[in-house]
């Protein structure tokens, strides 16, 4: 594929991205923050959270698993799930976290179990965007095109 | 040859053919058709035998006559006589009672049946014929030569054969055939042919002087001379071959046989030596002409061919001469330049340190000096010219780069027409020491109008100071005058007139251009393809000694000056050829202008290509200038409807410089300014009365109508004015009043023009004789020299420098009231001065301001608007977006406000650690990073100790095992006994900072961290503080 098609491919993927609300602000603060000294500053970020995540959603269904559902323990790892994501600015995760945390305050297990499987699916989804995201942009990279820069309002 | 015309004969003779087995076939079909022992009669002869023998005439070439012979007389017989088909023929038998009786009839050349009337013809005794007898004998026919039936009885070659042995058919050929084409072709080639049957009857005799002889069987030819005769054997069956001289020519006589038709016959062949020669030799020429013209044919693109070669080659050899040679030259320059740039570039490392000390200590004495002193200006003056000599330091230097077309245009926006004044103020004071006034036209005020453009700044400088220069150096009295203006385009350069001339010159020019590198040309098309680019042209023109015509083409290039000239000059002989290479960098030519016959002097011409910005009066002035700008606009607008209050000025000039003289009334006129130009002292005073008396005279009549009189005006002026010229005037002055009469009088007065205290006393009883209306004086003072007293001056009056131009001009034109002038404002300006020196020398930044206002409400009252503002409108907006870029590219990365600051960060989730590191050293921080509370308490004791604090510390607050709140109360105990307050930044994922803030916490932000809210926090803290 042609570089310049490519590029645009990306910019149309990306805010796609933004517009149904996969992703906020903060990513964009992210991008900002790669520069020639830290040249895959967001792919390494992102790689993070995709670990930092996935321990996470390992412990919550560990601890959700249990006979008696220790709520202080899945809310501190839900905490940390929402910091992580709303840092990398998934936002959907982060609002899924939101209410994930508001049924631990209530004590509900039906309801924190849905909402385990809502944040996975929310985690999945983004993970899968952001996975063909960085791809692209690597395609782009290898092709020898630069990044295009994603202008948003916000 | 002779074997040749043997076989030709023989060839001619096989074409009579034989006809026997013809004439036996003949008989054998006719035979068929009788009985063996029947007689025949007439009758069958008349059916059965003359069709065949019609049809066989007809149809068997050459012959001629065909019959049959019975031997009892009876005789049918076609011939061809001329064109007619006859018959003859005998019908009754020689034992018929009848007598025997040939009969001749003409017969149908059809169908062979006869016709017309029988006519009694000749008749011959066929049978008793030898040959008949013997014919009747042989089945296989025998030739013979007889004569034939017809009148003349021509000879034929007769072939009879018996049939039945009752008759005999004949068949005949004439001999006349042969003969006339044998002789034919003979006589073709100057010979001659004699024949005879074996027999002895002859043919054809066409060898003179000779004749056959026929003895024993055997023929002889005869030849016979006048004195005798001679036989030869003829015969023979091997050909012979004899001499002979007949007529004094020599033959070669053959005899030789040949059978004709079955019948042997003897020829001799003579041919005459001469006449095959003459034959040969006719030919011969026509195949030597052949040849020749083939020879000429074949020689005549050889020889082009050749000589062309030759050419060629002595071409190739002398051009791969003069490439060596040129080869050499050409290293041998090049080893010369290399050594002068070697050498220069030694030099220029002396002159750059002695240079750098000039600038130095013009510095130095700067800060020394008073500021707004005079000696300030000059300081800075020198200090501009210091700069500038490096400048020019640095393009002599970069000679070789123009050469090499690798010299760039270093674009930036700047003000052509300070930078066209600037450079004019410069070399003023050069040409005023040596008395030459350097004037700067304004022309049509169009470079004043386009202000604001973008180009090279400092080689168009260095371009203009070199002529300039030049022009001030090689001139001795007189004046330099620089003109600009904007060519209005037309994209394509004017063709100057002094350097190409005729399509030589413009061939030859094309050709020095593709020298003069690509860079150049290269430039110069980028420079035109600009379509907001202005065309701008400069002419210097001086008064000194001039160029003459044939070295003109020359001053361009490099070291080479004019010798006439150079005594007592120096000079390098390199600046017009930087020149010039500049100027066409710039897209433009330079050259020099023709002057008219007995005008002085050199004028330059060189045009540049820039590209425009703005036109001045398009509201540009924003931001700092706006307050300047509304008080410049709100009399500008007034200005544009003449308001009645606003009558025309008069101006009145009084200066010594002729050139000057003129430019400035002509700028001053184009402005619709009236204008009294005076050129000599003698005049100045009667010129004063003159505009004095007029004025009076509307004083008095105005008064007369309106009543708003004074006494003592009255008085004074009726002093002044004879009576009768005030009552000559009166009736119509009310009409012309504002047109004609000034409300406002500007005197300027060039005070080298005679002694200031003359022209003081003269104003002074100017003013006296005015009354009401302003009247204000600028004096023009040396800057070198200044004889002006300023005590005897009066308030209103203000001293200028030298050179009244540019902006010094308009500073004086904005004094007229229809230019923006408010009486008060100057009034009180001049009132607040002390000093009316320091109120004439411009700043510089109001000077622009000032100019630019001027020539906006020139511009709109005065000029037409310009074709090409709709572009520059578009240029300023495309300018305006790529500031914005610009701007914001700038806050989100260029700048490090946190720069040289030491950041704490204590985060125990690696990713935001992550994040919030990066941040803050993208802001330009030192950061440093750990992982809970107890790790950051021990750093910051480790810093409190090393007395290396941290500027800041952003802590996360829910760590394990110790966490923020923990670690920040901890801290504060800490460094309590240091006696400093390290501000602590909470990092929280609560919207809610108040357990951060009890915990003793100087602020909070919200996870994830983002750089302009750390910036807000840090910047609350700092003033805080």
């Amino acid at each position: 594929m042609e570089v310049g098609q490519m590029q645009r491919r990306l910019v149309d993927y990306t805010k796609s991205l933004f517009m149904e609300g996969f992703l906020d602000a903060q990513f964009l603060q992210l991008q900002q923050l790669q520069d020639e000294s830290n040249p895959d500053f967001v792919v390494e970020v992102v790689s993070l959270f995709f670990d930092d995540s996935e321990k996470l959603l390992n412990d919550l269904t560990m601890a959700l698993d249990q006979p008696n559902v220790d709520f202080k323990k899945v809310d501190a790892h839900v905490h940390q799930l929402k910091g992580s994501s709303s840092s990398i600015g998934a936002q959907r995760v982060k609002n899924a976290c939101i209410a994930f945390r508001s049924f631990c305050e209530e004590q509900n297990i039906d309801a924190t179990l849905r909402c385990l499987q809502q944040v996975k699916q929310e985690y999945y989804l983004v993970k899968n965007k952001l996975e063909t995201m960085l791809r692209l942009e690597q395609q782009i990279v290898a092709a020898g095109g630069s990044i295009p820069m994603i202008e948003l309002g916000f | 040859m002779d074997s040749g015309f043997q076989s030709q004969i023989h060839i001619i003779a096989n074409s009579i053919p034989p006809l026997n087995s013809s004439a036996a076939s003949l008989a054998i079909l006719l035979s068929s058709s009788f009985n063996q022992t029947d007689e025949i009669s007439f009758d069958e002869i008349e059916t059965k035998v003359a069709p065949t023998l019609f049809l066989a005439v007809t149809t068997i070439p050459y012959l001629s006559q065909i019959s049959y012979v019975g031997l009892e007389g009876l005789f049918f017989s076609y011939y061809i006589d001329g064109n007619q088909t006859l018959s003859t023929y005998a019908n009754s038998s020689f034992s018929s009672r009848k007598k025997h009786v040939w009969y001749k009839q003409p017969v149908d050349n059809q169908t062979g049946k006869l016709y017309g009337e029988p006519v009694t013809s000749h008749s011959f005794n066929v049978v008793n014929t030898s040959w008949f007898q013997v014919a009747l004998n042989h089945s296989w026919g025998y030739s013979s030569l007889e004569n034939g039936w017809n009148n003349g009885g021509e000879p034929l070659f007769l072939t009879s054969v018996s049939l039945l042995g009752k008759g005999v058919i004949a068949m005949g050929v004439p001999v006349k055939r042969l003969t006339d084409r044998l002789g034919g072709i003979i006589n073709l080639y100057g010979g001659s042919l004699s024949l005879i049957t074996m027999d002895g009857k002859l043919l054809l005799n066409g060898i003179p002087n000779t004749k056959f002889i026929y003895a024993n069987g055997t023929i002889f030819l005869q030849f016979l001379w006048p004195n005798g005769f001679k036989n030869f054997p003829c015969s023979n069956d091997t050909p012979e071959t004899y001499k002979l001289d007949i007529d004094g020519k020599e033959y070669n006589v053959r005899c030789s046989t040949v059978e004709i038709s079955g019948v042997q016959s003897v020829y001799a062949l003579a041919l005459s030596h001469e006449g095959m020669a003459s034959f040969v030799y006719s030919k011969i020429n026509y195949s030597h002409i052949a040849l020749v013209v083939t020879m000429v044919f074949f020689v005549i693109p050889l020889v082009f061919f050749v000589s062309s070669m030759i050419t060629n080659a002595q071409r190739e050899t002398c051009l791969h001469d003069k490439l060596i040679k040129q080869m050499e030259a050409t290293q041998q320059a090049e080893r010369k330049s290399m050594n002068k740039s070697l050498a220069l570039v030694g030099a220029s490392h002396d002159i750059r340190a002695a240079l750098a000390g000039i600038t130095g200590f013009i510095d130095l004495c700067l800060a020394n000096a008073a500021p707004g002193s005079d000696f300030e200006a000059y300081l800075k003056q020198m200090s501009l010219c210091a700069q500038d000599l490096l400048g020019l330091l640095n393009s002599i230097l970069d000679t070789s780069k123009i050469e090499a077309g690798m010299m760039n245009l270093e674009e930036q926006e700047f003000n052509l027409a300070d930078l066209i004044e600037h450079v004019v103020n410069l070399y003023h004071p050069v040409g005023m020491i040596k008395g030459v006034d350097v004037v700067l036209d304004p022309c049509d005020g169009s470079i004043i109008k386009l202000s604001q453009v973008k180009g090279d700044r400092g080689k168009l400088k260095q371009i203009l100071s070199n002529i300039l220069s030049n022009a001030v150096k090689f001139t001795v009295e007189g004046h330099v005058c620089v003109r600009a203006w904007v060519r209005e385009h037309d994209f394509k350069p004017e063709k100057l007139a002094s350097t190409r001339k005729g399509l030589g010159k413009y061939v030859s020019r094309l050709f020095s251009d593709k020298n003069e590198g690509n860079g150049d040309v290269k430039a110069e098309s980028a420079v035109r393809q600009n379509r907001d680019s202005v065309e701008i042209v400069f002419e210097v023109d001086d008064t000194g000694k001039g160029i003459p015509k044939e070295k003109q083409k020359s001053v361009f290039e490099n070291y080479v000056q004019v010798k006439e000239t150079a005594a007592g000059q120096v000079g390098t002989g390199l600046g017009l050829g930087i020149v010039q290479s500049l100027v066409r960098l710039m897209g433009g030519e330079i050259g020099i202008v023709d002057k008219e016959f007995g005008e002085k002097g050199t004028c330059f011409r060189f045009n540049v290509f820039l590209t425009a910005f703005e036109i001045q009066g398009d509201a540009m002035y924003g931001g700092t200038n706006s307050s300047f700008a509304i008080r410049n606009y709100s009399p500008k607008l007034g200005i544009c409807t003449p308001s009645p209050k606003l009558d025309g000025s008069q101006v009145v000039l009084f200066m010594q410089n002729i050139e000057r003289r003129r430019v400035s009334q002509k700028f001053l006129e184009r402005l619709g300014i009236s204008v009294l130009v005076v050129d000599h002292c003698h005049h100045f005073p009667s010129a004063l009365k003159k505009i004095q008396s007029k004025l009076n005279s509307l004083l008095n009549s105005s008064r007369r109508s309106d009543m708003s009189c004074r006494s003592d005006i009255s008085s004074s002026s009726s002093k002044e004015m004879p009576l009768s010229a005030m009552e000559g005037t009166e009736h119509k002055l009310p009409f012309n009043r504002r047109k004609d009469t000034p409300s406002f009088i500007l005197l300027v007065i060039d005070v080298n023009a005679e002694s200031f205290s003359e022209l003081w006393r003269i104003v002074a009883e100017f003013r006296r004789g005015l009354h009401s209306t302003c009247c204000k004086v600028i004096w023009l003072d040396k800057p070198t020299s200044p004889c002006i007293d300023p005590k005897r001056l009066d308030p209103d009056d203000e001293i200028l420098l030298q050179p009244f131009h540019g902006s010094r001009l308009h500073r004086v034109i904005k004094l007229l009231p229809e230019f923006g002038n408010l009486s008060q404002g100057i009034s009180s300006s001049s009132e607040s001065s002390k000093h009316p020196y320091s109120k004439t020398r411009l700043r510089s930044t109001q000077r622009n301001d000032e100019i630019q206002e001027y020539v906006s409400s020139s511009d709109e009252r005065y000029s037409k608007q310009g074709p090409s503002s709709p572009t520059l409108v578009h240029t300023r907006g495309r300018l305006k977006s790529k500031r914005k870029n610009e701007d914001s590219a700038e806050s989100s990365n260029g700048e490090m406000p946190l720069f040289g600051k030491r950041i704490l960060i204590a985060e125990d989730n690696k990713m935001l650690s992550i994040l919030a590191i990066a941040t803050a050293t993208q802001l330009g921080a030192d950061v440093e990073h750990c992982e809970n509370g107890n790790e950051a308490l021990e750093r910051v004791c480790n810093g409190l100790k090393a007395q290396r604090n941290y500027d800041y510390v952003l802590m996360d607050c829910e760590m394990s095992p110790m966490n923020g709140y923990e670690a920040t109360r901890r801290i504060r105990i800490e460094e309590e006994r240091y006696g400093v307050r390290i501000p602590i930044i909470a990092l929280t994922a609560h919207t809610s900072g108040t357990e951060a803030l009890e915990a003793g916490m100087d602020a909070h932000l919200n996870k994830p961290l983002v750089a302009n809210e750390l910036m807000k926090v840090i910047e609350s803290l700092q003033t805080k503080k």
